[in-house]
């Protein structure tokens, strides 16, 4: 399973099945979080992901498995709920105070 | 960039509306966007799909149902609406209270969203929206958020 340390982490895309709806959703509360911390954040329906779409992906838990198996070699972060899930304070606080990521 | 109609304008807003269960709202929802001409019928049919295979609750009471990536073909014209169910739906085992319904074939929508993302983390504001009698409030609580504020670094 590929990890990351949080201070290498530049990219995030945030997936979903569709790309327009919960993923816009998150990407602009995550974009604002993160950009004191030159990270980007983008958003893409799963299925065009690759793996050079992003060093993390969140992906909510039900497209998991679709996300890794689109983009092997990314961290691949799953949440169940769009407002106030533990992984995003996860995500936010090894780019801030450092850590690694598994995904 | 020229003046752009809103995406979400006073003919899309659905205030005390009643839907049995989700399926219903949904459908609500889809009707209404194909009432407004963004969509054809078959992206309703695709809002089904996607809320069969993932739900759109985002929490606060709200949801956004939407089609798939597949359905963006039948998008006329990027638009938004806005349906109160001021005595819930049952949504997937959650408790639904408003829906803000997404016809984009691309980004046209990211503004809306964002004021959206920050309403949801605002209980007052999302107390209102799930509440509130006078469609203006709900157009001047969703204005978009400004874009420049996220893009001021890349342009």
């Amino acid at each position: 399973m590929p990890s990351i340390d949080g201070k290498d982490i530049k990219s995030i895309v945030v997936a979903c099945e569709a790309g327009m709806g919960s993923s816009v959703l998150l990407t602009s509360t995550l974009a604002k979080q993160l950009k004191p911390h030159g990270v980007a954040v983008t958003h893409s329906p799963v299925n065009r992901l690759t793996d050079d779409t992003a060093d993390v992906v969140l992906c909510h838990q039900g497209l998991v498995n679709r996300a890794r198996q689109a983009a092997p070699n990314s961290v691949v972060i799953p949440f169940q709920m769009f407002m106030g899930d533990p992984a995003f304070a996860k995500v936010t606080t090894a780019i801030a105070d450092g850590g690694t990521l598994d995904g | 960039m020229a003046e752009a109609a809103p995406l979400l304008g006073p003919d899309a807003v659905r205030l005390g509306c009643t839907a049995p269960d989700r399926t219903d709202a949904v459908r609500q929802a889809g009707e209404l966007l194909v009432g407004l001409g963004a969509v054809a019928p078959a992206y309703a049919d695709a809002m089904q799909e996607r809320e069969q295979s993932l739900s759109s609750f985002v929490g606060e009471g709200f949801a956004i149902p939407h089609g798939t990536d597949e359905a963006r073909g039948w998008v006329h014209h990027a638009a938004l609406a806005f349906l109160q169910f001021p005595e819930g739906v049952d949504w997937d085992g959650q408790d639904v209270r408003a829906c803000v319904a997404i016809a984009a074939s691309a980004d046209e929508h990211v503004g809306v969203m964002s004021t959206l993302a920050q309403v949801l983390l605002d209980a007052e504001l999302a107390e209102e929206l799930r509440t509130t009698t006078d469609p203006d409030r709900v157009l001047q609580i969703l204005a978009p958020a400004p874009a420049d504020e996220d893009e001021e670094e890349t342009t």
